[in-house]
């Protein structure tokens, strides 16, 4: 009876600072891939459920609960507050468009930044900047900025842009999808690429401060590993622009949370 | 995880009611360019309080068919113009895996009907353009562009300053570019605005968004 009491509180929390989306508007849709997870993983029908909040606040508040039990998080989420909530990684999302991993860019107006030092006085803004420690030590590894660099987090990348194309003492770090698309810009030419990261996973599932069982967590890995091809699985991965998910591939300093 | 992009692109088509009066549904088929343009306001509005998907779907289609008819007795009528916006805006609630182009669409029917007449509607064209531009995703995954927003807000403040949604559409846009001050204003001035009016039609849900404006303040 416990054990079913406590399948049937199971929750993932979709954490999704910095990227667009209402809690109310994505609900349907994370509904629907908790219910096609549980599905190919062998899970009771309904003991999985899940809940969505686009702020990082609002994330960790609903990751206290302890029907939290699995979280989805960007992996910037994942460096900031993995060892404080010691979540574990369980497979890695492979996203559209993406792939399972990415690289990070930083860009300031041409000419200005040529090396750490010359950010003095800058402001660096991300839709990762509410992670600190992933943009100073994973995007930006080996470029040691000066401490009195701010790092600010927007969802307003295009006005960051702007502003640093007009000479603002600001720098932006983009991901992999913004950067693709900043050669399209009317103002690209006055902008510089200043520095690349090595290739970081995009999002992972992690288990919640071990509160999945070993069993039931390794029958979910192996669910999700073969959710796009099982039925239903592609149905509800497509809306969350989800290809699918493979192992996890940490870089070495994030390897054991 | 550059997700929820089809999500979003609801909530940026759940617009403010336009002052028209609507018709009565299913009334008789609308033939003229102001009844063509009624009976769109009332699909959107019914759209807005519509949970069943199939039912938003079927408002969106009708909308749809009722611009194209009010695009061809007159192809370059604000009234048209602006309606085709709206209809593309329900379209995009309702097909969200195409809800880039037509927001697309929706932004582009809504510049030519401020062309043609900005005043339309108390300033709608420049309006519901920043409302758009405000809430769709942003660069690059959408339309959404919050400096340009704010840009077409106060345009729609300057043509009808009074008007409680141009209000609102400026403090929402003051508050996601990051100007509580700015935004905190606007939405008392919308609030005052609203207060003025006599009751009935709009005005609770206008005081109703001043109110929750301010809270967040």
């Amino acid at each position: 009876m416990s054990a079913l009491l406590a399948a049937s509180l199971a929750t993932l929390v979709f954490c999704a600072p910095g990227y667009p989306g209402a809690a109310g508007d994505a609900q349907p849709l994370v509904d629907q891939f908790a219910g096609a997870a549980a599905a190919t993983s062998g899970w009771p029908a309904g003991s999985l459920a899940a809940v969505y909040d686009p702020t990082e606040e609002g994330g960790l508040a609903k990751l206290k609960g302890t029907d939290a039990v699995l979280a989805f998080v960007p992996y910037p989420f994942f460096v900031e507050h993995g060892a404080q909530l010691h979540l574990a990684p369980l497979v890695q999302a492979d996203v559209t468009d993406v792939g399972p991993q990415q690289r990070w860019t930083l860009v300031a107006k041409a000419g200005r930044v040529t090396n750490p030092k010359s950010m003095a006085g800058y402001t660096l803004l991300s839709a990762a900047g509410y992670a600190p420690d992933f943009v100073r030590h994973s995007a930006l590894q080996g470029w040691d900025m000066p401490s009195d660099v701010k790092i600010e987090t927007t969802g307003q990348i295009l006005s960051a842009l702007r502003r640093a194309a007009a000479g603002e003492p600001v720098a932006v770090l983009i991901d992999q999808t913004q950067a693709a698309a900043l050669p399209s810009l009317p103002f690209a030419a006055q902008l510089n690429t200043v520095i690349q990261s090595a290739e970081l996973p995009v999002a992972l599932i992690v288990v919640v401060d071990s509160r999945v069982p070993a069993a039931r967590a390794k029958a979910l890995q192996t669910g999700l590993l073969k959710m796009n091809a099982a039925t239903g699985g592609v149905d509800s991965l497509g809306p969350l622009r989800l290809h699918g998910f493979v192992l996890p591939k940490l870089p070495p300093r994030t390897a054991a949370p | 995880m550059g997700c929820l992009l089809l999500a979003v692109a609801a909530c940026a088509t759940r617009l403010s009611s336009p002052p028209a009066s609507s018709p009565p549904a299913q009334s008789a088929e609308p033939s003229s360019v102001a009844e063509l343009a009624a009976a769109i306001d009332a699909d959107a509005k019914r759209s807005d309080h519509e949970s069943d998907a199939k039912i938003r779907e079927s408002l969106a289609t009708d909308a749809g068919r009722n611009a194209d008819a009010c695009l061809a007795r007159e192809p370059q009528a604000a009234a048209c113009l602006y309606g085709r916006g709206i209809a593309l805006g329900l379209m995009a609630r309702a097909h969200p895996t195409h809800a880039g182009e037509f927001l697309n669409s929706m932004l582009d029917a809504l510049a030519k009907a401020e062309t043609v007449d900005a005043t339309y509607q108390e300033a709608g064209p420049g309006r519901v353009r920043s409302l758009v531009l405000i809430r769709a995703p942003g660069w690059p995954l959408g339309p959404g562009d919050t400096d340009a927003g704010l840009v077409a807000a106060r345009r729609a403040v300057v043509l009808s300053p009074l008007y409680p949604p141009n209000l609102l559409a400026l403090a929402e846009a003051l508050a996601k570019s990051g100007d509580a001050a700015g935004a905190k204003l606007n939405y008392s001035r919308a609030r005052d605005a609203a207060l003025a009016l006599s009751a009935g039609g709009d005005r609770e849900d206008w005081l109703r968004q001043a109110e929750q404006g301010l809270q967040h303040r």
